[in-house]
């Protein structure tokens, strides 16, 4: 039954003789891996003529599969010889996943985690360095930063402060993300959230407790500091479980709250209403996409090749053409949307010492949670 | 005491009782007796008030209760399976209904202590969970916890169809027993004639949801009043017309030979009855003997017919299969029916006889 | 039943074979991958460290939240019985007029639950509800808020999770003996004294057994509270996930999920010794098949009319509204709004023509086909030991295998790919992560107590005669067990699995770590579409996904009852002896909610499903 399968899947042949009980199982789901790998089959083989291909399928780990990129990649990739199988999760579910599978790798390239959680998943060994064809091409600051770099950016991403602007003009709008729950007209209005999992509310942490960094402080965070986070909690509206912002935005329940740009476009349509970004004084915290190449994968050259093909300035812009993202390949940002290039061109960064915030974030999320979060 | 009149029970389509009359006299123990499927539980289940009939009324103590609900009958019920209730101890089992009617419960306590004492529950049993009882002390518990309410009459629905066979004689007394202890008024349901007979002052016969014959136990087996009362109850040969024939022949008895006839195993003999005056012999070969300790079974083949007989075991002639002998037999105690009705032949029964039971199974054709 | 000294119980080979195969599988995949896992977490470095302890203790969120987590397990636990025992009595005890609708109404939750059932209750009750803008005509003064809190989880988390009710205790009820119902009536009881004195006494076991699944999944509550909680009732379950997701705080996840698990162990020794006391099953050997009773009192039957109807409408109007909204688009269904004109069938295309398509589905039908069996499979054994045989080796082993219950099934998984993310003796050497199954493993583990329970209780009501009678008869045990035992519970045991196949459908928790990247089941994908990865047409490609999974668990439960209901009775058909003639049972014609006609699906909210999930 396994040699049907055009899949590895001779990583567990070798148990199915042993759990008789389970071998009825494992061959069904083989067959069934057999059919879906046929399915994709047709797409690589279809076109086999490009770059190397081996006719082996590369497991590409991300949380930036979603509102249809990873189809496209798929499509992509396959176009150009990669037969590649797309696993979408959340960016700290891919991160524990990396992590957790470290002694038995299943994905061979990890893309669009943000630096925080690639250095995670570098301290737990599970990626390894590799320099791609490309890196010549971006900002070197924007990676790995110790010198053995082993991941390489992608995509910027601001992490902003958005109000609704048919209601709020840019006068009245908040200045920074202080001024939510020191100024009373904006402490009802805003939404904060309930939960620290998403990587966008963690950045939103990193970008506020960074301003308060103090060496002999709780977790190096001023007292000052965590008065801000005390206060972001005290006020606000909390948002609500499977209710969008941009939806609470436009029934009126709130006006203003935390959210990447990249979606920022797109929701404003969904949604029918319109949203301004504030870009505080100190500059907004960008989270950088990344991708990296995994440890102990039997692919790797197939891997290093993938990665040289999907962070060169061709595939990068018209990634950036088709979802609005901001590469960090020099040359990619000449195909992005002028617009998007604009609003990055306008926009101050923040300066936050990402190795700081890597080493305390764990600590900071725990401790929010148990102290501040209600 | 009981008055079951027109009595006609169906279920959608199907009527499992098309006309009863039963009277039951007052401390009488009356049975309902039949093969399964006859209605008797119906019946017994329309005089406790779960059934309604269709038509007809029943009467408790001169009170019409056609309408009323079971527990407004005065009626107390001992079912097949008892019925206990598992999640409760045997004292308040019996007291259930006592408390439902909220006694108070010094009272309660002397009658549960009372009733119990009289169907010899120990206090110790009293204690004790259901299912830590024997079948037998179930059985006294599911009586004591009917009695207890003093009912004006008592149910038993096979309350002994489920033990085996040395529990069922004991308790088949114990019964009666307690039943003429009470004297309460009793009616009796079971499917095994033996129990009938042995137990009841009136039996009715049921068949196919019409009773065949009301009568005492005597009554139903000497003169069964139809076919199938007689093969109902006890044990009988059937008769050849051949050999009715040769009877009439020996004895000039004038019986009917068109006639569906029978005899009772025990009626006929293989030695001459000392005193039988009318009895005849036919001759017959001895087909097959069973020995049964008491006495021993014989089957003879006289005139077409095969006769089964008794002979009992002390120490006097005993044929073996094959040789010839005699079959001594009274004319008087053939039983004869109507072949197209199964009603019986009046002069087949002695005369003089009054017979209520025959005339209501005629009135019910 | 009796207790059986441990030693005499090792004479039988059959005994010695499936405890050899337990005892592998307990420790290969209960103990070795958990205590790896907290010892990992408690032990870090080789010594104990106190901090999780301190932090929480220290925090008055987590003691709030924790303490939010038990007082809803408490009043789940009665809330669900009082729901739950009153929608089994109208649509199988009392004479109720269109039980057979009623019984549909409230079989919705079956096939519903977690986040989307609390979203179908928010259309209604939420602030932009249907009925709030009803009562608002009404009272313009109320709070438009008003459906949130402990008030509104409970409420909901009642109503969603009465599934196991529906299944066992009405299954309990029909295995009553009629003729006890009649002496009480008899003797003068009234009908709601037959209720409380002779009918509820008998269902105690499964009352006991169902209230324990109850409170867990109070304990485990998630999507309720998120949704309905609001500020004021927030409960434990999305911390423990959080820390569980955080390398540097699972400490502080495995306490609180070990705090959770020693209640329902707690919970679960207590509800023993209640069991333990008394006898609940007939002690007659024939029985008599129950009958539907006429509520006498007229006030008290329109009451009960009006009752079971309201509960109807409460229990059937979320479905309907997340079958609408699945065709509207994503910004009418965030909002609230819909409007007949926006309805399109856009939804099901995306989904269905997405390059995934369909096979999320089958691999997930094939996963939860396999570990239902599995564990039906193979704890139908189990249980009739443990069942019969008591003494202190099958207690531990019964303690053993209740383990899935104390750990959230996300930190299982850990367990599993730290133990055998290497060749590990215990699986004959093999390495277990990046094979396909491996999730089954989990699948199967995290759906052992439930079934385990459920089983038990199927087997306790088995007359033991009738194995002794086939084992006088030289029968072989496997021989008695596949001809006299299993056709007995096969009604309760397909039940189970059908309830195990439903709530693993969906599963995520345990498949984001353990699912071969090849063969991913639906949950990942639904999980995807939720997060807002998929943007707004992900909140509609939810809705898509719950009412497809709908159909497939309503199929399921058709198709089980379907089965089972060809032989009628189930087990009591055995039981009824006697009775069965026409004479007695032309009074019962109509043998009560014959289970052809009770088709409906199955969605059970056990300690890993529905609302928990």
């Amino acid at each position: 039954m396994p040699d049907n399968a055009p899949v590895p899947v001779q990583k567990w042949v070798s148990i199915v003789h042993k759990l008789k009980t389970m071998a009825a199982a494992a061959v069904a789901v083989t067959l069934l891996a057999g059919c879906g790998a046929g399915a994709a089959a047709p797409e690589a083989t279809g076109s086999s003529s490009a770059a190397g291909a081996s006719g082996e399928t590369l497991v590409v780990y991300t949380n930036s599969n979603g509102e249809g990129r990873g189809d496209w990649l798929t499509k992509k990739a396959a176009d150009a010889g990669f037969k590649i199988e797309i696993v979408g999760a959340g960016g700290a579910d891919a991160t524990n996943k990396l992590i957790a599978e470290k002694n038995n790798p299943i994905a061979d390239v990890a893309f669009g985690l943000n630096n925080m959680y690639f250095a995670q998943v570098k301290s737990a060994g599970a990626i390894e360095a590799y320099e791609p064809a490309w890196a010549g091409e971006v900002d070197a600051s924007l990676a790995d930063s110790d010198d053995d770099k082993a991941y390489w950016p992608l995509v910027k991403q601001a992490i902003l402060l958005g109000y609704n602007s048919d209601k709020i003009t840019p006068e009245q709008a908040p200045k920074d993300w202080t001024d939510l729950w020191s100024k009373d007209e904006f402490k009802t209005r805003y939404e904060r959230v309930t939960g620290l999992g998403t990587a966008t509310a963690q950045l939103v942490f990193a970008g506020i407790l960074s301003r308060y960094k103090d060496d002999s402080g709780d977790l190096g965070i001023s007292d000052e500091g965590w008065k801000q986070v005390e206060q972001y909690f005290k006020n606000g509206s909390p948002a609500v479980a499977k209710t969008d912002l941009f939806a609470r935005i436009a029934s009126g329940d709130v006006d203003m709250g935390q959210m990447p740009s990249s979606i920022v476009a797109e929701r404003e349509k969904s949604f029918k209403v319109n949203v301004e970004t504030v870009v505080p004084s100190v500059g907004v915290p960008l989270a950088v996409e990344q991708v990296a190449l995994v440890k102990g994968t039997d692919k790797k050259e197939q891997a290093q090749k993938f990665i040289d093909w999907f962070g060169s300035a061709d595939v990068q812009g018209e990634w950036a053409q088709q979802f609005n993202s901001m590469p960090v390949n020099k040359s990619a940002a000449a195909k992005a949307k002028p617009e998007v290039v604009e609003f990055f061109d306008g926009l101050k960064q923040q300066d936050i010492d990402w190795n700081f915030v890597q080493e305390n974030m764990g600590a900071w999320v725990e401790k929010i949670e148990l102290e501040y979060m209600t | 005491m009981i008055r079951l009149d027109n009595i006609e029970v169906s279920f959608g389509d199907f009527i499992a009782i098309p006309h009863l009359d039963l009277h039951v006299q007052p401390g009488e123990f009356f049975t309902l007796l039949g093969p399964s499927g006859c209605g008797k539980t119906t019946a017994l289940r329309t005089l406790a008030g779960f059934i309604e009939p269709s038509s007809g009324t029943v009467h408790v103590d001169g009170k019409n209760v056609t309408r009323l609900p079971s527990d407004k009958r005065q009626v107390g019920m001992v079912f097949q399976n008892y019925a206990l209730f598992p999640s409760m101890s045997v004292r308040d089992n019996i007291a259930f209904g006592l408390r439902v009617r909220k006694e108070k419960s010094a009272e309660s306590d002397r009658l549960v202590r009372d009733i119990a004492r009289r169907v010899e529950l120990s206090d110790e049993q009293l204690d004790k969970n259901v299912a830590e009882l024997s079948g037998g002390q179930q059985q006294r518990v599911a009586v004591a916890r009917a009695l207890v309410l003093r009912p004006k009459i008592l149910l038993l629905d096979e309350p002994l169809s489920n033990l085996d066979a040395k529990l069922r004689h004991q308790l088949r007394q114990q019964l009666k027993d307690l039943q003429s202890e009470f004297g309460i008024t009793t009616v009796y349901v079971t499917h095994d004639q033996d129990e009938a007979l042995a137990m009841s002052d009136r039996v009715a016969v049921f068949n196919k949801g019409v009773v065949e014959q009301v009568g005492t136990p005597q009554d139903i087996y000497d003169r069964a009043a139809t076919e199938f009362v007689c093969n109902f109850i006890g044990d009988s040969s059937p008769l050849t017309a051949e050999f009715v024939a040769e009877m009439n022949r020996l004895a000039g008895a004038g019986l009917s030979v068109t006639a569906n006839s029978y005899l009772r195993v025990e009626k006929a003999s293989l030695t001459r009855p000392a005193d039988g005056g009318t009895a005849v012999g036919l001759t017959g070969t001895v087909v097959s003997r069973t020995y049964h300790g008491l006495h021993s079974r014989y089957v003879v083949r006289s005139h077409g017919a095969d006769i089964r007989l008794l002979v009992k075991e002390d120490g006097g002639v005993h044929p073996e299969a094959g040789s010839e002998t005699t079959v001594y037999v009274q004319p008087g105690h053939v039983l004869q029916y109507h072949p197209d009705t199964g009603a019986a032949l009046q002069d087949a029964a002695p005369a003089g006889q009054d017979q209520p039971g025959r005339d209501q199974a005629a009135a019910l054709r | 039943m009796s207790s059986t000294p441990a030693r005499t119980m090792l004479r039988s080979p059959f005994i010695i074979i499936v405890g050899t195969v337990l005892t592998w599988f307990i420790a290969a995949f209960l103990v070795w991958p958990n205590a790896n896992v907290l010892i990992e977490t408690f032990f870090p470095g080789g010594t104990f460290s106190g901090r999780a302890a301190e932090k929480l203790l220290s925090s008055q969120r987590a003691m709030k939240s924790l303490g939010n987590s038990f007082l809803l397990a408490v009043a789940l636990s009665i809330t669900v019985n009082v729901v739950g025992i009153f929608i089994v009595l109208v649509t199988h005890y009392f004479r109720i007029r269109g039980s057979r609708i009623l019984f549909l109404g409230y079989a919705t939750t079956f096939i519903y639950g977690g986040i989307v059932l609390a979203a179908g209750y928010k259309f209604i009750y939420g602030d932009k509800g249907i009925v709030t803008a009803f009562l608002l005509n009404i009272f313009p003064g109320m709070e438009p808020d008003w459906f949130s809190g402990f008030f509104a989880v409970l409420a909901v988390m009642t109503f969603a999770t009465t599934t196991n009710h529906m299944l066992f205790v009405a299954n309990a009820l029909k295995g009553v003996d009629y003729q006890t119902i009649e002496a009480a009536r008899n003797l003068g009881a009234s009908t709601w004294t037959i209720l409380r004195r002779i009918v509820l006494p008998m269902l105690k076991p499964t009352l006991f057994a169902v209230t324990i699944l109850s409170f867990l999944t109070g304990l485990g509550a998630l999507s309720a509270p998120q949704v309905l909680g609001g500020r004021d009732f927030q409960t434990i379950t999305p911390m423990i996930l959080t820390f569980t997701n955080s390398p540097t705080s699972r400490d502080l996840a495995a306490l609180l999920a070990v705090i959770l698990g020693v209640a329902t162990m707690l919970m679960l020794a207590v509800m023993s010794r209640l069991e333990k006391g008394g006898t609940y099953f007939s002690v007659s050997k024939v029985s008599s098949a129950l009958q539907k009773q006429r509520i006498t009192n007229p006030a008290a039957n329109i009451a009960v009319h009006a009752a079971a109807y309201l509960l109807f409408a409460v229990y059937t109007l979320p479905v309907v509204l997340i079958v609408l909204f699945s065709f509207a688009d994503g910004a009418a269904i965030q909002t609230g709004q819909l409007s007949p004109g926006s309805l399109t069938i856009d939804n099901y295309v995306r989904v269905l023509t997405q390059p995934a398509g369909l096979r999320p589905f089958i691999v997930s039908v094939i996963y939860s086909a396999l570990a239902a069996a599995i564990a039906v499979g193979g704890l139908l054994f189990v249980a009739r030991i443990l069942q019969k045989h008591k003494n202190w080796v099958t207690g531990l082993f019964e303690y053993l295998l209740h383990i899935p219950w104390i750990l959230p099934s996300a930190l299982l998984a850990l367990g599993l790919i730290i133990s055998y993310d290497h060749p590990n003796p215990l699986v004959g050497g093999a390495v277990l992560t990046g094979t396909t199954v491996i999730l089954l493993i989990a699948f199967v583990t995290v759906k052992i107590p439930f079934t385990l329970r459920m089983l038990k209780a199927s087997f306790a009501s088995i007359n033991s005669s009738l194995e002794e009678a086939a084992t006088i008869m030289g029968a072989k045990t496997i021989y008695v067990f596949r001809r006299i035992l299993l056709p007995l519970v096969l009604p309760a045991a397909a039940a189970i699995a059908a309830l195990n196949f439903n709530s693993m459908l969906d599963d995520y928790d345990t498949a984001i770590f353990l699912a071969h990247p090849l063969v991913q089941p639906l949950g990942l994908v639904i999980k995807a579409n939720t997060d807002g990865a998929e943007g707004v047409d992900g909140v509609s490609n939810t809705f898509v996904y719950t009412v497809l999974l709908m159909v497939i668990t309503g199929l399921t439960m058709y198709l089980v009852y379907g089965r089972s209901g060809s032989r009628p009775g189930g087990r009591h058909g055995s039981k009824r002896g006697k009775r069965g003639t026409p004479d007695a049972d032309a009074g019962t014609a109509v043998p009560v909610g014959s289970p052809a006609t009770e088709a409906a699906g199955a969605k059970v909210s056990t300690a890993s499903g529905g609302l928990t999930g």
